[in-house]
């Protein structure tokens, strides 16, 4: 990898038109893209992001990962080898009964799916990695390798994809440096890094929905918006946290004077025809329908779950809600906080949209980025 | 002085290996654990005898001391790392203790660089290639992953150039003396130095008058040069005189290695000889009236299966240590005549070091394919502002030599890395190198525009492809990867041969 060099005495070449030092160039990653550009080099700078984001995503599994040696539970890794494993050998009826206590399935459809396809091609390269129940377990250098394929090519299939068109789509970052910066920091993130690739998980896939979907905003393609951020809610229940962003979005989308009930129309079929699509295995049975509502939304197991960084655990010390009340009358509580908690940014978004009228993306970008860390 | 850049990158240098300590290691590992062992349990006068482990020590003294200075913070770490019976030891805590000697011991090569830098005026190419090469692939398979300490070495060949580019050859000297008693690869390229030394510190002209040689200055530098000399090999190897083991220092130093190539062919000149017998044998079963008598069978048992040994070849005379000893000699005369009949200025006695190894790395008897580095190293000292033909051959020999190295690191666990390292900086050598404001990648031919990304195709064929499409052959994906890498070595070395030489 070059070095940059920001001092212009100490540079042999005269610097190209672009190179006024601002503020921001004390930023290394902004002074390298700066370099970069100065020395005419633009071409490779895509090619070393993605290839630097690989090699320390691969780096990073090298590592252990969640559950390692430690049986009989083991951790996540274990849990999505399982469902590859069930998703492979047993019908779609089963794959919300099976064997519960063990890691039972309580992600919604599209991740049954994707297991089932990762657990096809393990059964192709080694059958004894996900062989029903008796593959409970297993760990092997090759299976290892695999698993870690596995998330990485998903990574690299939807995630990376959907990051380089938003950042690079013409509205919305400025000039060439800011967007290579931007494609680089979101894709070394080391939560997204640490969590997927070293602890083991699929994050990458919910998220990468989630940004197609904002990259759809971006070019007004409102209804493969919508279907992208079903995908997103169809992997992991967890994009749940966007929705009611992403509802208020649309729904004023749809308030617009040309086209706008069409919108809604389109929007609203488009939707259900996601959601039908993902549950056709279960549509005929109401049961495995439930069941499936019950496995995804475990509202049973409480307020909260060991640490979270959040209200209610730190609420916990001092107020001993579980104590005081019954879990029903929590979830209650807990729904009616969130719900006031985002209604008021909801509410400004959606007459941001209805004043400006369409188009004034800085504005609709700012209030999505505002909802997402939310 | 060092920039806020600098470091950044030094960081994420170190960052990314700090991030390979979990990668394969091989049993230099162990050789290495060994030493420490050893050098931390015995007395100095039992260090060449040792041999509990198969690994015995075989490097000159300066660097057993390296590993007795070493094994003290070893057993701070975890006194288990130097127990001489712990062999083939490799619990976290050995493993962490190695690779952090590896990194921090080539900072030293980190400043050596940056003292090139600076010697080279600070110029931003300047800059590019001292990162070049300090974060090559070389030393990040072959130290990082693979485990060696060469980073360190080349950080004091890089210090003993850099003292020659500031004018100080006397210190050159001595650094390069240094560096043998440190690692004796390195006499390789020794003929460099003599020749420099000689002409360039050794001979002083008269000032005035006549201006001929000043016989009386010339002798005394080169009594002041030899006895600086002597004094290190000295410090070295003095105490092993006094006890008498020069014989036993020799036998370990220069052990006689079977076979003209290693196991995995190094992409020489004899990689390419051997694959020429083959092709003839082969050629001579499907014609058998043009060969008549070929000691065939002996011939096909070896080489073949890629196994360390006497290798004799069926259509080919046969190659003897002596003939390659000689070979090499030849090979090394451009180099010695650079120095002799053109001027002498430390750029050239970097050349003359970069052909040296040329010489030795292609012509020499059982050379093992980490050796590229020993000309890859030096030849990243060059391309601060280089001519349109050295930095075409730069980018054939930087990318072949590379690519040679990528067979140490076999398995399926380092494929994604080796591929990753290897593109990076391939990608930043062709796109932020220039000659006279041209990018590299636009100087070269389309031949060797054809060739360098013929490596990708390579790569597809003998590290992606299912092992079943070789079938029997096993051996073929390796002796593909060092014929093909060794043309690209081939065709460099004349072509820097004709631009130092010839195109003047």
């Amino acid at each position: 990898m070059a070095p940059t060099t920001r001092s212009k005495e100490a540079s042999g070449l005269k610097s190209s038109k672009k190179a006024a030092a601002r503020p921001s160039d004390i930023v290394p990653i902004n002074s390298w893209f700066r370099f970069l550009e100065t020395q005419n080099s633009q071409a490779i700078a895509l090619p070393l992001t993605l290839l630097f984001a690989v090699l320390v995503r691969w780096c990073v599994a090298l590592y252990g990962y969640s559950g390692q040696g430690s049986s009989p539970m083991f951790g996540d890794y274990e849990a999505q080898r399982h469902w590859m494993e069930i998703t492979t050998h047993l019908p779609p009826s089963k794959w919300y009964f099976y064997d519960l206590q063990y890691w039972g399935l309580d992600y919604p459809p599209l991740t049954a799916f994707q297991s089932w396809a990762c657990g096809f091609v393990a059964n192709l390269v080694n059958p004894a990695w996900v062989a029903l129940d008796s593959s409970r377990g297993i760990e092997t250098h090759e299976s290892k390798l695999f698993m870690r394929g596995t998330v990485l090519v998903l990574d690299l299939a939807i995630f990376f994809p959907a990051i380089v068109l938003f950042f690079r789509s013409k509205r919305g970052f400025g000039s060439w440096v800011p967007q290579q910066v931007s494609i680089f920091t979101a894709l070394l993130h080391p939560c997204l890094l640490l969590i997927d690739h070293g602890h083991f998980q699929y994050n990458s896939v919910m998220l990468g929905f989630l940004v197609w979907a904002v990259y759809f905003a971006a070019q007004e393609h409102y209804v493969y918006m919508a279907v992208a951020f079903c995908c997103a809610l169809m992997f992991k229940q967890m994009a749940l946290y966007y929705a009611p962003a992403v509802f208020f979005f649309l729904l004023a989308k749809c308030f617009q004077p040309n086209h706008g009930f069409a919108l809604f129309i389109k929007l609203g079929f488009a939707v259900v025809a996601t959601f039908g699509l993902m549950l056709l295995p279960w549509i005929q049975s109401p049961e495995q329908l439930t069941q499936i509502l019950i496995r995804v939304f475990p509202v049973a197991r409480g307020l909260y779950e060991d640490k979270v960084a959040n209200v209610w655990c730190a609420l916990n010390v001092v107020v001993k809600l579980r104590n005081m009340f019954e879990t029903a009358d929590l979830l209650r509580l807990a729904t009616a906080a969130t719900s006031l908690a985002f209604l008021p940014a909801c509410i400004h978004l959606f007459v941001m949209i209805r004043r400006h009228k369409g188009k004034l993306l800085p504005a609709v970008r700012d209030n999505m980025v505002k909802l997402l860390n939310y | 002085m060092l920039g806020v850049n600098d470091l950044v990158l030094l960081g994420v240098g170190i960052g990314v290996k700090l991030l390979l300590w979990p990668a394969y290691h091989s049993t230099d590992f162990e050789v290495h654990r060994n030493w420490l062992a050893l050098t931390h349990s015995l007395p100095v006068d039992k260090w060449y005898f040792e041999n509990r482990s198969e690994w015995t020590l075989d490097y000159p003294p300066f660097f057993a001391w390296f590993e007795w200075a070493l094994s003290h913070l070893a057993y701070m770490w975890d006194p288990r790392i130097v127990d001489i019976d712990n062999l083939e030891y490799s619990a976290v805590t050995c493993v962490m203790f190695q690779r952090l000697s590896v990194v921090v011991s080539e900072l030293v090569l980190f400043a050596a660089l940056m003292r090139f830098t600076k010697v080279s005026g600070g110029s931003v190419q300047a800059r590019v290639a001292a990162f070049l090469g300090f974060l090559s692939p070389g030393f990040l398979f072959v130290d990082h992953v693979h485990f060696q300490y060469n980073g360190f070495l080349f950080g004091i060949l890089v210090y003993s150039l850099v003292f020659a580019l500031e004018g100080h050859d006397l210190l050159a000297g001595v650094t390069f003396a240094a560096l043998l008693c440190f690692k004796h690869i390195f006499m390789y390229i020794a003929p460099a130095y003599f020749f420099y030394l000689l002409l360039h510190y050794c001979v002083v002209y008269r000032q005035r008058g006549a201006g001929g040689l000043d016989l009386g200055a010339s002798v005394l530098r080169l009594l002041k040069l030899g006895s600086c000399v002597m004094l290190v090999f000295g410090i070295a190897f003095g105490p092993f005189v006094a006890m008498g083991q020069i014989p036993q220092l020799v036998s370990r130093l220069f052990p006689f290695k079977r076979g003209i190539c290693h196991a995995y062919w190094a992409p020489n000149f004899w990689a390419l000889y051997s694959f020429a017998d083959r092709v003839l044998i082969i050629g001579s079963r499907l014609a058998p009236n043009l060969f008549p008598a070929l000691r065939l069978n002996a011939a096909l048992e070896s080489s073949t299966r890629g196994l360390v040994g006497d290798s004799s070849f069926a259509v080919l005379p046969d190659v003897t240590p002596a003939a390659t000893f000689i070979a090499t000699l030849v090979a090394q005369i451009p180099a010695c005549a650079l120095l002799v009949f053109r001027q002498r200025t430390p750029t050239r006695l970097i050349q003359a070091v970069v052909l040296c190894a040329f010489a030795s790395f292609l012509f020499g008897w059982h050379v093992h394919e980490k050796a590229v580095i020993l000309i890859l190293a030096p030849l990243g000292l060059l391309v601060a502002t280089p001519t349109k033909r050295m930095l075409r051959m730069f980018a054939v020999l930087s990318i072949s030599g590379y690519y040679s190295l990528l067979p140490l690191l076999f398995g399926a666990q380092e494929l994604p890395i080796k591929a990753a390292i290897m593109l990076i900086w391939s990608l930043s050598a062709l796109g932020l190198l220039k000659s006279s404001s041209v990018l590299a990648w636009r100087c070269l031919t389309a031949l060797e525009k054809t060739y360098i990304v013929g490596h990708g195709v390579l790569f597809l064929l003998t590290e992606i492809s299912p092992s079943c499409l070789f079938g029997q052959m096993q051996f073929l994906p390796l002796v593909l990867v060092s014929v093909y890498t060794a043309l690209g070595i081939l065709y460099s070395w004349l072509g820097m041969i004709y631009e130092l030489l010839a195109a003047e």
